[in-house]
């Protein structure tokens, strides 16, 4: 199973990389395009992983906003053969990067997005298990002179679980790792 | 101001949250458990608490009696089961040993140095002299944070085959509802202690500050006991688990119970028992010295005392 999907990443990072080309002739608008995958852990919880895509474009404030779209999940993470809760993030994130013409590159972010988790039995129909997502981080980008960025960063979901409200395995303090390959650039 | 006035500036405001959070909570000793004037009954009077003291010498009727031992949860103390004493006694046919989990009961100070393993000690002391004084028929109800000790001896081979026969587990506690305790290892040290609003009822009966040191120690035990739950085991034979557990309970998080049963199985690898039960309070089956108790809340207590009831005397 572990074999699977690391084999599927790297299939899919691999059509990511044959496709990269300098397309400086037609990018009005379209300043850059990174996709890759995303490793995410929850503060006391989960490892969930998955796939992210980033853009920039230098008519959008000179490239400073990144409009990046991700998916992460436990079923690539903890869940992969183990009894913890199957759960999805789908996330929309506007970010602004510093000093954006550096390779080194602080930013922050705005997610948003939703959020479900999968019981797997009817007994627990009863239980909210899905939520709109609103979170915050912050981090540091590195964009290598090769076509790779890696992001750090550490964020804090807003309306987390509570009991009363809201999926129980939403957690609030989360850990994130991205690493990105060039697609398109101009 | 400078740069270095500034930064001596934090360092300041940094050192004296610090001290200030160091300091101990102004405890009442009159009117709370934590103070040094009120403790447990079960410390004054253990035979009334526990069977294996009470009963000296069990006769067989008594032996094959199911005897049931009742652990309260984090910060509470045996008060937590008075009620189903109370429902037992009038009932008949079932022993009940309340346990006094470790560091619990006492003052403030012994509270705060005690680790869950110090909490779970009595649960297995008292199992252990049951079994020896020939006890036939055990069983185990658990409140909230006693859950995750039960699971933690069975998990460890502690509880083996046929040592138990049934288990409760009422409201167990696996993810917090307040999420914030996931950072008490960094929060922790600069809070100190958490202050709770306890009701007028309940003030002598539960902590009315929780030290840091013992919430870190609740976090290490639920995450102990998620990742064996994610891992998954299952019972020992002879064995039966049934979970009652509040839909919106703001102590431990409903969630705790898909947790559990989806990590925990039956020797033959079949669901274990949960029943979801529409309330809003954390240990359903302990009513008393709350504030606004509901005849629903009545209701659903009465149900979970007389379905532990019959599965304790239908063999």
């Amino acid at each position: 199973m572990n074999k699977k999907i690391i084999f599927s990443i790297l299939f899919i990072t691999s059509v990511f990389c044959s496709k990269a080309q300098p397309s400086g002739s037609k990018a009005g608008w379209l300043g850059e395009l990174k996709g890759g995958i995303r490793i995410q852990k929850a503060q006391k919880l989960y490892w969930e992983n998955g796939f992210a895509v980033d853009f920039a474009s230098p008519k959008i404030m000179d490239s400073r906003i990144h409009f990046g779209l991700s998916y992460v999940t436990s079923r690539l993470g903890s869940a992969m053969g183990t009894n913890a809760i199957k759960q999805d993030n789908f996330l929309f994130s506007p970010a602004y990067h510093f000093r954006h013409q550096k390779h080194l590159q602080p930013f922050t972010r705005l997610n948003l997005g939703y959020f479900h988790s999968d019981y797997e039995y009817a007994i627990f129909d009863v239980l909210p298990n899905k939520a709109f997502l609103l979170s915050v981080d912050a981090g540091l980008s590195y964009e290598f002179t090769f076509p790779l960025t890696v992001s750090l960063s550490a964020g804090y979901n807003v309306n987390n679980g509570t009991g009363s409200a809201g999926p129980g395995t939403l957690y609030p303090v989360f850990y994130q790792m991205s690493i990105y390959y060039t697609v398109l650039k101009k | 101001m400078t740069t270095k006035n500034k930064f001596f500036g934090i360092l300041f405001i940094f050192i004296s949250g610090f001290s200030a959070c160091s300091k101990s909570p102004d405890i009442n000793d009159e009117t709370m458990l934590d103070g040094d004037k009120i403790f447990d009954s079960a410390l004054y009077n253990p035979a009334k608490y526990l069977v294996s003291v009470g009963i000296e010498n069990p006769t067989t009727a008594q032996k094959n009696t199911p005897v049931i031992i009742a652990a309260h949860g984090y910060s509470a103390s045996t008060f937590e089961w008075d009620e189903f004493r109370s429902y037992c006694d009038v009932k008949g046919n079932i022993l009940v040993s309340q346990v006094l989990l470790g560091g619990h009961g006492r003052t403030y100070e012994d509270f705060k140095n005690s680790s869950w393993e110090d909490w779970q000690e009595p649960i297995m002391t008292e199992y252990n002299a049951l079994r020896e004084k020939g006890y036939t028929n055990i069983n185990f109800a658990g409140a909230s944070t006693a859950c995750p000790l039960v699971l933690d001896l069975i998990k460890k081979g502690k509880i083996g085959e046929n040592g138990m026969k049934h288990i409760f587990l009422v409201d167990p506690i696996v993810v917090p509802s307040d999420k914030m305790l996931t950072l008490i290892g960094i929060a922790g040290p600069m809070l100190g202690y958490m202050e709770t609003s306890n009701t007028p009822g309940e003030e002598g009966h539960y902590y009315h500050f929780r030290p840091q040191e013992t919430l870190q120690q609740l976090l290490d035990l639920i995450q102990i006991s998620r990742k064996d739950l994610q891992d998954g085991y299952n019972l020992p034979s002879g064995i039966r688990v049934k979970i009652y557990k509040s839909i919106k309970d703001p102590t431990a998080d409903a969630v705790s119970a898909v947790l559990i049963y989806k990590g925990l199985k039956n020797s033959d690898g079949s669901n274990i028992d949960v029943e979801m039960i529409d309330s809003e309070l954390h240990v359903v089956t302990r009513l008393t010295g709350r504030d606004n108790i509901t005849q629903h809340d009545r209701d659903i207590q009465e149900h979970v005392f007389d379905d532990m009831y019959l599965l304790l005397t239908q063999e």
